[in-house]
């Protein structure tokens, strides 16, 4: 279902809600031109996507416009010539390249890459069925190889959607071994390449044919005009492009606040007692169970996991340890609110306490009451449409996508241990008065180094993501952020933190564009992800890239801070380091100057290893 | 509105003309954004909108909106001519 993103006029919202229900062209032109006249920074940011692919989606492009419209975001789709796959993806003259989309997307199908290993396939030996096979992996080998070394946007491959079609009777083990053995080999062959790849992904086109089952495709259009896609299914084919690029739009949500009774376990626990809560491998305990078992799988995907109930904690602890065959342990939990207090302030205390802006939240609960309260106080929590319904409960859960990432990093899966440790400096914190006492016994070391290609990734992520300590909030794209590092005269620095209590990775990023000619430097960017925060590791890293630029004959450093909602404890930030203030500026930007050289004081209670 | 108001407003949406410069001897000789894409537009409006199917080949036969208000007319859509 096409749905319109919190936010946007209601009047809007019912036209797309309309135009996805009716699938017809003027309803969704109709929805297209309601938002296109919306303010553009609700509207999203300009999204332009490349279509390479072996079949026509010309006549379909305004469904998958609205639909990836409502991520939101502005989207341009490019459509390349037909099967022109190799040259518009790896030819820098060629219109789709030139166009500079930020990600590209490939729809290819078994019955244009090897019509015959479909059509014909009751004819060909087993050798040969197996050649043709290896054929296809090694034209989409070669193609990924090459696209690796010149491509600079996100690659998005799609999977080839299996077809019951292929078989010529029931069960026809002709056909396994055929277009079906094929089909699977070519989409494990595109999983690996993408697992490997700093910039191929996958779009799931075979998961959404298997979703869709026979009503995906329309032959009749197929055979008319090479027009496969069933008008009938468009909208949910846009939907899960939509999906798709989401990760590449928005930053992921990184908690989920979770409520106990009925959620978690079946019953109330302070009302029915202990031996009444349902949990375990039975109906209805097996709902709650699995329940418990996606929050799991999601905590080991790197997200934080906050209890919320009202109850008295020793009821729960007790729960807890009594209960048998919970998957899940009161120790899972980053944050663990029991209380009667109201669940916005619970959320608003825990966000405060991990450093994490309210929109990093996903809350779930059985009551209306509590979901509405939670809407009301803190809109930016987003709410899960969850109900009194277990079942509504698990299918949300399970198609929730605001956890989406594309790869899991090790920062994620570490991020549980990270915020566990810092609940501990915390504490170690309030014991000591001088600020820099306390860090000293932290025992600190930071490393500064240049992003590489390997560390593109987490560059990415941090600029996407990082919000509070977050001068300037620029968004870049993957592209952008080649573009960048293709001119020398940029730098672009990554600092990682280690202190006792674990090593936390990769936290702070600088980027400085500089002009070669008037000697003068930019700061573009320059952030700390907040679980860095207090530390004075912003020293080090400015003390590294001043003395940098100043080595490299620099004279002047500019700079901005650009205000949000969000970064407003970083206003004063360039300032203390040693900048000037420059006169005029708005309320939203203020500028800074400084001449170069200048070599700041690395902070004393910091290792620095600088490999610049 | 009427079956046949019905008609003219698919035409005139998806070929991106004022209805009032449509009749049934309009093809796609005279409309010049009646192209292939057109057509499958027309096919997935028409189908949705009258509810029936066509057959493959009567796609073929899309030639002006009279053939085409026949052939739905073949399928049991009624067009009264008041």
């Amino acid at each position: 279902m096409v749905v319109a993103p919190v936010g946007w006029p209601e009047k809007v919202a019912e036209l797309v809600a309309e135009a996805g229900e009716s699938g017809r062209i003027m309803a969704i032109r109709t929805a297209l031109q309601a938002i296109g006249a919306m303010p553009l920074e609700q509207q999203g940011r300009p999204f332009k996507l490349g279509v390479c692919r072996t079949f026509t989606i010309e006549a379909q492009l305004d469904a998958l416009t609205l639909a990836l419209a409502t991520l939101p975001c502005q989207p341009e789709i490019l459509v390349g010539e037909l099967e022109n796959i190799e040259q518009l993806l790896l030819d820098d003259k060629a219109h789709m390249l030139k166009a500079e989309p930020n990600a590209l997307l490939v729809l290819w199908r078994l019955e244009e890459l090897h019509p015959r290993l479909v059509f014909e396939h009751d004819g060909m030996s087993s050798v040969e069925r197996e050649k043709s096979a290896s054929d296809v992996v090694n034209r989409i080998e070669q193609l990924c190889a090459a696209y690796e070394k010149t491509g600079t946007a996100p690659l998005f491959l799609s999977t080839l959607p299996e077809r019951f079609t292929f078989d010529r009777a029931t069960n026809d083990v002709y056909a396994f071994h055929g277009p079906r053995r094929a089909v699977q080999r070519i989409n494990q062959a595109l999983v690996d390449i993408a697992a490997q790849s700093r910039h191929i992904y996958i779009y799931d086109f075979s998961g959404w044919a298997l979703e869709n089952g026979s009503l995906a495709f329309d032959l009749k259009m197929d055979l008319y005009a090479r027009q496969p896609i069933a008008n009938s299914a468009l909208m949910s084919f846009g939907v899960k492009l939509a999906d798709t690029f989401k990760p590449l739009l928005l930053p992921a949500a990184k908690v989920l606040a979770i409520d106990l009774d009925n959620v978690l376990w079946g019953g109330v626990l302070g009302e029915d007692g202990i031996d009444e809560i349902k949990i375990g491998h039975d109906f209805p305990g097996n709902i709650y169970r699995r329940i418990q078992l996606h929050a799991l799988a999601l905590k080991r995907r790197g997200v934080l996991l906050a209890l919320l109930s009202k109850n008295n904690l020793g009821d729960v602890q007790q729960a807890f340890a009594k209960l048998p065959d919970m998957p899940l342990k009161l120790e899972d939990f980053t944050a663990i609110r029991v209380n009667w207090k109201e669940k916005s302030e619970n959320i608003k205390e825990i966000a405060e306490e991990l450093n994490l802006g309210l929109d990093s939240f996903v809350f779930v609960d059985d009551q209306e009451f509590e979901r509405e309260e939670v809407r009301f106080r803190a809109p930016q929590v987003s709410v899960l449409s969850s109900t009194e319904d277990p079942l509504q409960t698990l299918n949300a859960l399970m198609c929730c996508r605001s956890f989406d990432v594309y790869r899991i990093s090790d920062a994620d899966i570490r991020r549980n241990d990270d915020y566990a440790s810092q609940a501990q400096r915390r504490k170690l914190e309030l014991k000591s008065d001088d600020p820099k006492e306390f860090l000293r016994t932290l025992q600190l070391k930071a490393r500064i180094d240049f992003v590489k290609d390997e560390t593109i990734p987490r560059t990415i992520q941090m600029l996407m993501k990082t919000n509070q300590f977050n001068l300037t909030t620029k968004r870049h794209l993957k592209s952008e952020v080649r573009q960048m590092l293709a001119n020398p005269a940029n730098v672009l620095l990554l600092l990682s933190l280690s202190d006792r209590f674990g090593d936390q990775g990769i936290v702070g990023l600088a980027i400085a564009l500089g002009n070669p000619a008037t000697k003068e430097s930019k700061i573009d960017s320059f952030l700390l992800s907040c679980r860095a925060i207090g530390r004075g590791a912003e020293q080090a890293l400015w003390s590294v890239l001043l003395s940098h630029l100043s080595r490299n004959g620099y004279t002047v450093l500019k700079s901005e801070y650009l205000r949000t909602d969000k970064n407003q404890q970083v206003a004063d930030l360039f300032q203390s380091l040693g900048m000037e203030r420059l006169t005029g500026g708005t309320k939203d930007c203020t500028e800074f100057t400084l001449n170069l050289p200048y070599y700041p004081e690395a902070p004393s209670w910091i290792d620095i290893r600088n490999v610049v | 509105m009427s079956n046949k108001k019905q008609l003219f407003r698919v035409f005139s949406d998806v070929l991106k003309v004022d209805v009032k410069s449509l009749d049934e001897s309009s093809s796609p000789d005279t409309i010049p954004n009646w192209d292939s894409l057109a057509v499958i537009n027309l096919v997935g409006e028409l189908e949705q909108i009258f509810k029936v199917q066509f057959d493959i080949l009567e796609i073929a036969d899309f030639q002006n909106i009279g053939i085409i208000k026949s052939i739905l007319e073949e399928k049991g859509v009624f067009f009264n001519d008041v």
